[in-house]
C-alpha cells in the first residue's frame, strides 16, 4: 500500500489537493482524502455592505462559472426584499444562465478535462485520411442526438461552425503539435503522464480529432458568452442589478443598451452554442465515452449511486419569493429533489421533493466542521446557514511541518472546505445529480414534465440506446458525470435560444421593463429581513443566504457545489463526493494516478467558490479572531 | 529556443506571408509605419519565450478572459507567441511531475522566462490560507521570481489586492509587489482585464523583449493612459449634462451617462471606453451598468457602487494618471456640482 498525493491538481479552478492509498495488488483505492488548500473571506467581506452591491464582491467568488454567484446574490437579495423582477429580466437572466451552461461545460471538456482521455503525442500517429473519414463517421452515428435540440427561433439559415472533415485539416494540427514536440516546448502539453496504459484506449485517429477541436474550441468559445457582453457589459463578471437587469430595451434609440442589432448579436451566439454543443462537443463525447463504457469503465461513480441533490432552476415566468415557495411552481428545470439508490434502477430510486422548507428549516440543510480548519462551540454539531459560525483553526498536517506538509491527517482536520449535509447525510450535486433528479422525477410520475424536463429524458434515452445500457448503469460513473455536463450543454444552449424567443415576444407585445425600481430605495426596507438566493450553477446546486438589518447586510452565506462534492469527512466519518468517487476507481500505476484525476476533473472542481469564509452571524468576535490570527 | 519567425517557418508560413503579418501587427501595436523593420527583426531573432503562470488566491476570471482574446486569439498565442510550461488552469501534468517541470523550467530558463502572476499571497497564518504543492503559495512565488527575466501582475489582485484584500482582509492578502521588491513587475489591473490588453501586452514583451512604456504605478500607458470617462462614447451626454436618474429611465433607455448612477468613468484608468471588450462589442457602462473601477486600486472600499462620485478631475480635461495627483480637489467638486446643476436644467427642458 502506497500513499501518493497529486498536489497541484491542475486543470481546475483554484487550490485542491488529493491523497490516495492503492492497493498495488487489486488496484484499489483503499483511502481517499481530499482538500481544498486556499481560502479568502469574501463571505466575511461582504459583511456591513450595501445589499445592492452585494453581487459584485460574491460575483468575485468565481470567474469561471462568472455570473453564477452574481445571481445567486440578486435573487437572494430580492427574496429579502420581496422584490420581483419585469419578465425581461427574468428572461435575460435565463439566457445568461443557458449561456453560461454552453460556455462553462464545452470549456471544461475541451479544455480542462479532454487530456484525462486523449494525448496529442498519440494524435500524432493517426492518418489524416483515416481522420476525416472518422469524422464523418462519427457525425453519422451520433448526429441523432442533434435533433433533439428544438429551435424556437428558426433565424438561423445553415450551420456555420461545423467539424472540418478534410485531411488537410486534420494534417495542420498534427504538423503544429509535430512541431511542438520537436522544438522541445511543448508548453500546456509538457510534463504529463502520456505513457499510461489509459491513452493507448482509443485509435489514434480519436485523439487526433479531439485535440483539433481543443485548439478549435480554444478559439471559438469566446464567440459562446456574447449574451454576456451585450446584456452586462463583459465576460468575465457581467454587470446585473438587484430589481433586474441594467440593460435597457429600447427600439426608439441609437444608444440603448440593448435594440435590434445588439438582439441579433445574441440571437447570432445562441446559434453558435448550438453548433458548438451539437455538432462538436456531443459527437466527440459520445466517441470517447463509448469506448471506454465498452472497455470497461464503468466506474467512479461513488456518492452519485447513492444520493444526489439539487434545487431547480429556469424559472418561466418571474416568481414573487423563493422563501415563500412561488420560485418552485415556476421553475421549468426541475432539479429539486434528492435521489437516493439510483444504482438500483430508477424504478427502485428513492425521490425526495425539494422545496422552500427545506431551504428555511434550521436542521436540514447544515454545514459541519469536524474535519474542517474551523472551530465551532461544539465541534460535533452541524449549523444551518442562517446561524453559521467562522473561527478559522489551522492545525497543521498528520506528518512533516506547519507549513511544509507530507501527509494530511484524515484523522483530523484536513480542508479549508466546510461538511454541507441534508438530513445528515452528504450528497452529490452538478449535471449528474440534476439529471438523475429529473429523470427519476419523470420516470416515477412524481412531476408533470415540462419541455426541459422532457428534453433531459430524451437525452439520456438516446444516450441509452446507444451505449445500449440502462441509465442506472451508465449514469452513476465517471464517464456518466462528463456525458450529463455534456447533455446540459446542449440544454443550456437550447434554453438561451427558448428565452430568447420569449423575450422578442414580450417586447413586441411592447413591454420593455428591464428593471423594477420601487424598492431601489432603502428607505423602503424593512428593518430586519432575510433571504435566500438559489440556482443550479454549472457544477451544482448553489444557495445564498443572507440576513439584512438596518440596511446593511448582518450575516451571508454561499454553500456552493464544490463544497457538497469536495467536502471532507463529518462527525459520522461520512465522506464527500470526491472522496467517494476515487474509492470507486481503479488505478492501474499507484505514481501515475490518471484515473483519479479522470474521476476528479468529472466533477470540474472550483475551489474557489467551496473555500471561503462563513460568516458568523454577525458577531464581531468573528473578525477579531481572524485579525488575530492574521497578525499573530 | 526557435525564434518566431523559425516557428512560423515551420508552420509553413511563407516570407511574404510573414512580412504581411508583421505589417499588421505593427500597426495593431499603435506603432508607426518606419518600425515595421524593427517588428520584422525582432520575430526573426527573438525564441518562444518561456512563461510560468502561478495562481494564488484569486478566482481565475483573468485566465478566462486571457483565452477570449480576439487579436491575437489564445491559440496563436499558445503556441506561436509563448510558451506556457507552468499554469494550474491549462498545464496537462499535475502533482510532482508538474511541478519538477516547473523546476527544470526554472534552471534551463533561468534569466529568461517570464512569470506571471494570477492571484495573490495571504500573509496571515504563516501564507497557509493558501497552499500549493503542501508549501505556502507564497514560497513558491518568492523562489519562481528569483530568476524571471520580468513579472507580469495580471488582473486586480496581483495588482492591487482586489476583493479578499477588502474590509477586513481576513487572510491579509498582498499585491505581489509587497513581497517581491528586486523584479520589475508590469502591473495589468482589472477583474478581469480586458482580454486584448493580457495578450497585447505579451504580444508587445515578445515582440520586442522587453516591457512596454509603463506609468508610475506599473501599468502601460497605451492600454491604461486614459480614464474611461475620456474615451467613453457616452461623454458627449455628461458635457451636456444630460444623466439617467434611474435605471431603466428614459435616459437609461436612450443611453444617457451613468454618472449619477454612480459609475467610475472618471476615475478609472483603463482601455473600456477605447477598445472595449470583444473587439469592440460593448463593456459595462454600454450595458447600461456605471464602471465599478475595477482596474483601481482599493476599487471595493472607494465608498458604495451606486454612490455618486465626488472626487472627479475638472470637466473636460483628457488627462492621465500621472497628471490627476495634481487636479484640485476643491475645483474637481465644483465642477461634479455644476454637472447636476446643468443636468437639472437639462432635464427641465426634457420633459
Amino acid at each position: 500500500m502506497s500513499r501518493v498525493v497529486i498536489d497541484p491538481v491542475s486543470r481546475i479552478e483554484g487550490h485542491l489537493r488529493l491523497e490516495i492509498e492503492v492497493d498495488e495488488n487489486s488496484h484499489q483505492v483503499k483511502n481517499a482524502v481530499s482538500a481544498g488548500t486556499m481560502w479568502r473571506g469574501i463571505e466575511l467581506i461582504v459583511k456591513d455592505r450595501d445589499p445592492r452591491e452585494v453581487w459584485a464582491f460574491t460575483q468575485r467568488i468565481c470567474g469561471v462559472c462568472t455570473t453564477i454567484h452574481a445571481l445567486a446574490s440578486v435573487r437572494n437579495i430580492e427574496d429579502a426584499l420581496d422584490i420581483e423582477i419585469p419578465k425581461n429580466a427574468n428572461y435575460i437572466r435565463n439566457i445568461m444562465l443557458g449561456t453560461l451552461y454552453a460556455h462553462d461545460h464545452l470549456v471544461h471538456f475541451y479544455h480542462l478535462h479532454a487530456l484525462d482521455w486523449v494525448s496529442p503525442l498519440e494524435a500524432i500517429k493517426a492518418d489524416p485520411v483515416a481522420t476525416a473519414s472518422l469524422q464523418n463517421q462519427l457525425l453519422q452515428t451520433y448526429g441523432g442526438i442533434i435533433s433533439i435540440y428544438r429551435d424556437y427561433l428558426g433565424g438561423s439559415a445553415y450551420p456555420k461552425k461545423f467539424p472540418k472533415a478534410t485531411p488537410g485539416y486534420f494534417k495542420t494540427f498534427q504538423d503544429k503539435i509535430k512541431n511542438l514536440v520537436q522544438s522541445g516546448q511543448l508548453g500546456i502539453f509538457a510534463a504529463n503522464w502520456w505513457n499510461h496504459p489509459d491513452y493507448k484506449m482509443l485509435p489514434p485517429e480519436v485523439h487526433l480529432i479531439a485535440i483539433a477541436h481543443y485548439l478549435n474550441m480554444l478559439d471559438v468559445q469566446r464567440e459562446l458568452v456574447l449574451p454576456h457582453v451585450v446584456f452586462g457589459g463583459k465576460n468575465p463578471h457581467p454587470h446585473y442589478i438587484v430589481g433586474g437587469m441594467n440593460c435597457s430595451i429600447s427600439m426608439n434609440d441609437m444608444n440603448a443598451p440593448v435594440n435590434m442589432e445588439r438582439l441579433a448579436v445574441v440571437e447570432d451566439s445562441i446559434y453558435t452554442q448550438a453548433e458548438a454543443a451539437n455538432l462538436f462537443y456531443l459527437i466527440d463525447l459520445l466517441a470517447i465515452g463509448q469506448i471506454y463504457i465498452q472497455k470497461g469503465w464503468t466506474y467512479g461513480g461513488g456518492l452519485s449511486k447513492e444520493r444526489v441533490l439539487g434545487y431547480g432552476d429556469f424559472p418561466d415566468e418571474p416568481y414573487k419569493s423563493i422563501k415563500n415557495g412561488d420560485y418552485f411552481e415556476k421553475i421549468l428545470y426541475h432539479t429539486n429533489g434528492v435521489v437516493e439508490n439510483f444504482k438500483d434502477g430508477v424504478e427502485k430510486a428513492i425521490y425526495h421533493p425539494i422545496k422552500a422548507e427545506d431551504f428555511t428549516s434550521p436542521d436540514i440543510i447544515q454545514e459541519w466542521i469536524t474535519h474542517s480548519w474551523y472551530r465551532y462551540p461544539d465541534n460535533n454539531e452541524g449549523l444551518h446557514p442562517w446561524n453559521g459560525i467562522t473561527d478559522p483553526y489551522y492545525t497543521g498536517p498528520k506528518e512533516g511541518t506547519k507549513t511544509h506538509w507530507k501527509y494530511l491527517n484524515d484523522e483530523g482536520k484536513y480542508s479549508w472546505i466546510k461538511a454541507p449535509r441534508w438530513k445528515n447525510l452528504p450528497a452529490e450535486v452538478g449535471p449528474l445529480a440534476r439529471y438523475i433528479i429529473v429523470y427519476t422525477a419523470i420516470k416515477q410520475g412524481h412531476i408533470k414534465p415540462t419541455w426541459m424536463d422532457e428534453m433531459v429524458v430524451n437525452q439520456i434515452d438516446f444516450v441509452s440506446k446507444v451505449l445500449n445500457l440502462p441509465p442506472h448503469i451508465w449514469m452513476p460513473t465517471t464517464v456518466g458525470r462528463t456525458a450529463a455536463r455534456g447533455l446540459e450543454c446542449q440544454l443550456g444552449a437550447n434554453a438561451s435560444n427558448y428565452f430568447l424567443k420569449k423575450l422578442y415576444d414580450n417586447i413586441k407585445a411592447g413591454d420593455m421593463a428591464v428593471a423594477n425600481m420601487s424598492k431601489w430605495e432603502p428607505s423602503t426596507w424593512q428593518d430586519k429581513t432575510k433571504g435566500i438566493g438559489i440556482t443550479e450553477a454549472p457544477r451544482g446546486a448553489l444557495g445564498h443566504w443572507c440576513i439584512i438589518e438596518n440596511r446593511k447586510i448582518a450575516n451571508y452565506q454561499a454553500v456552493v457545489p464544490t463544497t457538497w462534492n469536495g467536502s471532507p469527512r463529518d462527525e459520522k466519518n461520512q465522506q464527500g463526493a470526491f472522496e467517494r468517487s476515487m474509492q470507486d476507481t481503479i488505478v492501474l500505476i499507484a505514481k501515475e494516478p490518471l484515473e483519479i484525476l479522470r474521476s476528479i476533473h468529472s466533477f470540474d472542481p472550483c475551489l474557489a467558490c467551496s473555500t471561503h469564509v462563513y460568516n458568523a452571524d454577525g458577531e464581531e468576535i468573528t473578525s477579531f479572531r481572524i485579525g488575530g490570527a492574521c497578525y499573530e | 529556443m526557435e525564434t518566431f519567425w523559425e516557428t512560423l517557418k515551420r508552420h509553413g508560413v511563407s516570407r511574404r506571408e510573414f512580412l504581411k503579418f508583421s505589417t499588421i501587427i505593427t500597426g495593431l501595436m499603435g506603432l508607426p509605419p518606419f518600425m515595421i523593420p524593427k517588428v520584422v527583426e525582432a520575430m526573426e531573432t527573438k525564441p518562444r519565450v518561456p512563461v510560468i503562470w502561478m495562481h494564488g488566491l484569486e478566482c481565475t476570471c483573468c485566465s478566462e478572459s486571457f483565452i477570449r482574446s480576439a487579436t491575437p486569439l489564445a491559440s496563436d498565442v499558445l503556441l506561436t507567441m509563448i510558451s506556457l510550461e507552468y499554469d494550474d488552469t491549462l498545464s496537462a501534468a499535475a502533482g510532482e511531475a508538474l511541478e519538477k517541470h516547473k523546476d527544470d523550467i526554472m534552471k534551463k530558463y533561468a534569466g529568461q522566462y517570464i512569470l506571471a502572476v494570477e492571484g495573490n499571497p495571504p500573509l496571515g497564518d504563516d501564507g497557509m490560507y493558501c497552499v500549493v504543492n503542501g508549501k505556502p503559495f507564497l514560497e513558491g512565488l518568492k523562489k519562481a521570481s528569483e530568476h524571471a527575466k520580468a513579472i507580469i501582475a495580471w488582473g486586480s489582485c496581483a495588482s492591487w489586492g482586489c476583493v479578499q484584500a477588502a474590509k477586513p482582509n481576513p487572510t491579509t492578502a498582498v499585491p505581489i509587489d509587497k513581497v517581491i521588491s528586486d523584479k520589475p513587475i508590469i502591473k495589468i489591473p482589472g477583474c478581469p482585464p480586458i482580454p486584448e490588453v493580457m495578450t497585447g501586452t505579451i504580444m508587445y514583451m515578445t515582440l520586442f523583449g522587453k516591457l512596454p512604456p509603463l506609468d508610475s504605478q506599473g501599468r502601460p500607458k497605451m492600454f491604461y493612459g486614459n480614464r474611461i470617462h475620456d474615451t467613453c462614447y457616452r461623454r458627449a451626454f455628461f458635457n451636456e449634462g444630460m444623466f439617467v436618474e434611474q435605471f431603466d429611465d428614459d435616459g437609461a433607455k436612450k443611453g444617457w451617462c451613468l454618472y449619477k448612477m454612480g459609475c467610475r468613468g472618471p476615475t478609472t484608468y483603463n482601455s473600456c471606453g477605447n477598445l472595449r471588450w470583444y473587439n469592440g462589442l460593448s463593456y459595462p457602462i454600454q450595458s447600461g451598468h456605471g464602471c465599478i473601477g475595477c482596474s483601481e486600486n482599493n476599487f471595493w472600499d472607494n465608498g458604495d457602487f451606486y454612490s455618486r462620485e465626488q472626487n472627479i478631475p475638472f470637466i473636460g480635461t483628457e488627462s492621465n494618471a500621472d497628471k490627476v495627483g495634481a487636479v484640485a480637489v476643491g475645483a474637481a467638486v465644483a465642477g461634479a456640482i455644476a454637472h447636476g446643476v446643468i443636468s437639472k436644467i437639462r432635464s427641465g427642458k426634457k420633459e
